[in-house]
């Protein structure tokens, strides 16, 4: 027991009876802890498998850099085609659709912040310490996560490190609290029930009894104005509101109308081309003229270079793929590409079985490249594309030719292709 | 040990992994361009949520229990936080502060937000208030 001589209690929120929720108790936080955890390690484990999609130990693609990573990387399938779709989807939609637990579950913890004397021993203080770890993390990868998804950038470092820095900081800090919070959860489930408590209507709903460690159950509750259903289902509500207002930009169709609120829950132009567009060629910095008949696309690393116009690629075997435009910011958008297959372009250079660098007409930024790995090129749904929904492809969407991989990340299917070199793998 | 410490083994054993990992993680963003700019952000949104978020819609909460009835709160506490919670999370595209960066990528902005949540809003309370009705009209004492 720490004693510090002449500190005392302050008055306000450091008073027991200055909390008077009649709903705060173990078996409340236990309940939105239980519900939070679920959505949580899926947002976690989508979020890493998004990192290792970006094969980011390959060429230059890691945009976190490769030898300051954590070995958790994996090679990416190309099967189902909507997979990066639906793992970013979950990532980003399950992520905002689970702000209002997070906060229902930060309100009911939150007299222990005022706990008093701030510190008992050696344990509390490692505790609080790493809750700080944990409650700021949780902020952090919330707004910054929030923000990028509709590509506002009000902080000045990069967005991809800091989020990812920050995810292995605030999944840290959640083992540590699951891991020493199991016990707690587990007896507030054994004395009061896992759902016991929901059959309580608001005439029904009493304080939990006071807990040991102190500081959830109210000493001096108020009358309660709603019951403890009532309040998860308001939390819950909540969530689906967000959910139903923002699931369309992935899911797409007629859902994306019902993305009122999200920037990409609209079809942004008419006719083939008219689907979103990630990044402009004019934001990318692409001259047109460099994409008209003067365009030869140059592809390296075999028996011996090849220069191919437009109208070469397009004398090759065709092949159209319904596949779809996934981005890392939550949505996609499925449309029918044609083009010549990478496999096609590796048999005529000899160079099959090979990951492959594809690099852009874009003069800079880290997305001006991308090395697919040997089993994406290999993948015969993989293809240089050359027209889309039956129509040439428009400049913001590639022209003269751009990349489309079943179930890979959407900037990583690059576009207005300058090079294609096969390198050793 | 547990005297000295104050908790389980597994308490101190849980909790060094987590610092080692977070601290692993913390040397990595140190080293990062702008690393100031991260820290200030994750203590902005720590204090953020702590100082602002929190006491805000609990005063806001208790000036409105307060002034309404029984459970009457509810019917306003309930749309008030839906549409505080949209517009939260959609504030950068419902307040046009992404025109410029979301204009410039994708090409075009996306018009109408603001007005959408607006009708979001009045829906959110239309309801509520419909709720609120159906309820007095069924619990009030038959007056034949």
């Amino acid at each position: 027991m720490v004693r510090v001589p002449g500190l005392r209690r302050p008055p306000g929120p450091f008073r027991p009876e200055f909390w008077r929720s009649p709903l705060r108790g173990p078996w409340l936080t236990s309940v939105l802890g239980s519900l939070l955890l679920a959505g949580l390690v899926l947002v976690v484990a989508t979020g890493f498998a998004s990192h290792a999609a970006y094969a980011p130990e390959l060429g230059r693609n890691g945009i976190v850099d490769p030898s300051r990573d954590l070995p958790l990387t994996f090679d990416w399938p190309t099967s189902p085609v909507w997979l990066y779709a639906a793992t970013q989807g979950l990532h980003v939609i399950l992520g905002i659709a689970l702000v209002p637990l997070m906060l229902a579950k930060l309100w009911s913890v939150f007299p222990r912040l005022f706990a008093w004397p701030p510190v008992r021993s050696p344990a509390q203080a490692v505790e609080r310490a790493s809750l700080a770890l944990l409650v700021g993390g949780v902020a952090f990868q919330f707004v910054t996560g929030i923000v990028n998804a509709q590509v506002y950038y009000p902080f000045r470092f990069n967005f991809v490190v800091a989020h990812y820095y920050g995810a292995v900081v605030f999944t840290a800090a959640l083992l540590a609290h699951v891991a020493v919070k199991l016990p707690t959860v587990r007896r507030a489930y054994r004395e009061r029930g896992v759902l016991a408590p929901l059959r309580e209507d608001l005439a029904h709903t009493r304080p939990e009894p006071s807990d040991p460690d102190g500081g959830l159950a109210p000493v001096a509750p108020a009358e309660p104005t709603l019951s403890r259903r009532g309040l998860l289902a308001f939390a819950a509500g909540g969530s689906g509101l967000l959910l139903v207002t923002t699931a369309g930009q992935a899911i797409g169709g007629p859902l994306r109308k019902l993305a009122l609120l999200s920037p990409r829950g609209t079809q942004p132009g008419r006719g083939p081309n008219g689907f979103q567009v990630n990044k402009t060629a004019r934001a990318a910095g692409i001259r047109p003229e460099r994409t008209g008949a003067g365009w030869r696309l140059e592809v390296a690393g075999g028996a011996s270079p090849l220069a191919l116009s437009r109208a070469d690629l397009l004398a090759l075997p065709q092949r159209t793929e319904s596949l779809p435009i996934a981005c890392v910011e939550g949505w996609s958008t499925t449309q029918s590409w044609t083009g010549v297959q990478l496999a096609e372009l590796a048999r005529m250079i000899g160079a099959e079985g090979r990951p492959l660098r594809v690099e852009s007409l874009q003069p800079r930024g880290v997305l001006r490249e991308a090395t697919l790995t040997a089993d994406q090129v290999t993948d015969e749904r993989s293809l240089l594309a050359l027209r889309v929904n039956g129509v040439d492809l428009s400049l913001d969407h590639g022209f003269p030719a751009r990349v489309v991989v079943p179930a890979l990340p959407g900037v990583h299917c690059t576009k207005w292709v300058a090079r294609m070199t096969f390198v050793a793998s | 040990m547990r005297q000295r410490y104050g908790g389980s083994p597994l308490h101190l054993a849980a909790h060094a992994v987590a610092f080692a990992l977070a601290g692993w993680a913390i040397l990595q963003l140190a080293d990062v361009r702008r690393a100031d700019n991260v820290l200030a952000w994750f203590v902005a949104a720590l204090l953020l949520h702590d100082l602002v978020v929190l006491p805000f819609y609990s005063l806001i909460d208790r000036i409105a229990a307060a002034a309404t009835p029984g459970t009457a709160v509810n019917h306003v506490r309930v749309p008030a936080a839906f549409s505080a919670l949209l517009l939260a999370v959609w504030s950068p595209t419902i307040l046009g502060l992404n025109d410029a960066s979301f204009g410039r990528v994708a090409g075009f902005t996306r018009e109408g937000v603001f007005v959408h949540w607006l009708w979001l809003t009045a829906a959110l309370f239309a309801g509520s208030a419909a709720v609120w009705l159906l309820r007095a009209r069924r619990s009030a004492p038959d007056r034949r």
